[in-house]
């Protein structure tokens, strides 16, 4: 009897995870579309529904409906199965995200104690179905895209799991909701040197999802559209629902780890986590479409030369305050 | 060691300026505008599509003779009060160029471009012997923004 009331109870909480994320992605494409385009002094959408919001909505639908095309010579289980290598680990991640609490709820799908290496664990796999993407596509604009996705995010892991570890260390917890917890009173950013850790976070975590200034994976002008080149209809449709969801998922992180996740006075914690959340995902796309794309060797050089020094010099000051 | 950082300081600080370009912009006006429901008023200059003012022109023939891909077809008479009338006036909008030459040559401005911009049409037969002497003859093309 318990365990069929469990069952209907995961059953329930996914199908509320995988709403929110479907609907998170709408949203955040309308949301980028929208800041793109004032930011060019322009529009964006703006004829379906109020403002253009339920573009994404017939953008979907329009996907849903396309043909499936496989081209001739692809490595067929590898490039039917990237997509959901890009899909699923962004989607369970959200099984340790803190939303807050409702009624005296909390809002996490399960609060594993190890739920910071679950996290990284997990989003280092969503490398693998860009990887697959690109070599199972059988074409040198993809596969150039899925080594260059390889060599970026196994470097940019480096400086952005150590600032992570570096909130870890003031937490002294792996566990989401403690740290966030750990954040009564004081958010982390608050603290310089959890400050300088929050600007690696943010930088690292904007190459590790291959946004701009760091899309050398699918940079348009050089490699058409990288990884994605041969893909259409639903199944391009899941590399981009994989991409807004990682955009969310390392907003959330950054918002948990060093903003003090869900708390904040006066409003319910729940609106505290996704103003917080939403406000990193809008200067990411402000800075989207604010830089241009860097090169391949400069991306490297920043990650080895510039960001990854500064993180583990932070990593020790941070260590020394504690032990002061 | 010393310009390592101040190469990250001054890094930084470009960035800064760019992200406050982007951010002044995105408070700005949009300088598109919403195209079928909304439409941008034609310059002065603009060449649009050949118009004539009937009461300027004294037939001195000027435009038909510049004209470079001879759209412009003119004839009249004369009463006997010795006033030239017009018999027809017409405008192939499939041959004209809209090089404006007919509007720079004319003595009397008469004839000139006018600012309608939406010239596409269903048929050729709309395009062919336009009579420019009938004064609604862009009537259904004329947008309500557009004198």
């Amino acid at each position: 009897m318990v365990s069929i009331l469990t069952f209907i109870i995961m059953i329930a909480v996914g199908a509320a995870v995988l709403g929110f994320i479907a609907v998170s992605a709408m949203f955040l494409i309308w949301w980028e579309r929208k800041v793109s385009a004032h930011i060019q002094t322009r529009y964006g959408p703006m004829r379906v529904g109020w403002h253009g919001v339920l573009q994404s909505v017939a953008d979907v639908i329009k996907l849903l409906l396309k043909e499936n095309i496989v081209p001739e010579d692809v490595d067929k289980p590898i490039w039917w199965l990237a997509p959901f290598f890009a899909v699923v680990p962004s989607v369970m991640v959200f099984v340790c995200i803190p939303f807050g609490n409702l009624f005296g709820i909390d809002l996490i799908a399960r609060d594993l104690n190890i739920g910071i290496l679950y996290i990284m664990a997990l989003t280092s796999i969503s490398v693998l179905g860009i990887f697959m993407a690109g070599w199972g596509s059988n074409n040198k604009y993809s596969l150039l895209g899925g080594m260059r996705s390889a060599a970026q995010i196994v470097s940019y892991e480096v400086p952005m799991i150590i600032s992570m570890v570096t909130a870890v260390m003031f937490a002294g917890t792996l566990s989401m909701q403690k740290i966030v917890e750990a954040q009564r009173g004081m958010w982390f950013i608050f603290q310089p040197n959890m400050a300088v850790a929050f600007l690696i976070f943010v930088i690292s975590a904007t190459a590790e999802i291959n946004r701009t200034p760091f899309d050398i994976p699918e940079a348009e002008s050089e490699l058409v559209a990288g990884f994605h080149t041969e893909y259409s209809g639903m199944k391009f449709a899941m590399f981009f629902l994989g991409e807004y969801t990682n955009l969310f998922i390392v907003s959330a992180l950054a918002a948990t780890l060093f903003l003090g996740g869900w708390q904040g006075p006066f409003l319910p914690p729940v609106l505290w986590f996704l103003i917080k959340t939403y406000g990193i995902i809008t200067v990411l796309m402000w800075v989207r479409w604010t830089f241009p794309r860097v090169r391949v060797d400069q991306l490297m050089g920043f990650a080895w030369k510039v960001l990854t020094p500064i993180a583990f010099a932070n990593l020790a000051v941070a260590g020394w305050i504690l032990l002061k | 060691m010393i310009k390592y950082f101040i190469n990250i300081v001054a890094g930084a600080i470009s960035l800064m300026k760019g992200l406050f370009v982007t951010f002044k912009n995105l408070f700005s006006k949009a300088v598109t505008v919403q195209y079928p429901t909304q439409k941008l008023q034609m310059t002065e200059r603009y060449r649009g599509l050949v118009d004539l003012r009937i009461e300027k022109c004294i037939k001195c023939y000027m435009c038909v003779k510049i004209c470079p891909t001879a759209c412009l077809a003119l004839a009249h008479k004369e009463t006997a009060e010795k006033k030239k009338e017009f018999v027809y006036f017409k405008y192939n909008m499939e041959l004209c160029c809209f090089c404006g030459l007919c509007d720079q040559v004319c003595p009397t401005q008469a004839i000139y471009l006018n600012q309608i911009y939406e010239i596409a049409v269903y048929g050729r037969d709309k395009l062919r012997d336009i009579d420019l002497l009938n004064t609604e003859k862009y009537g259904e093309w004329a947008h309500p923004t557009v004198k």
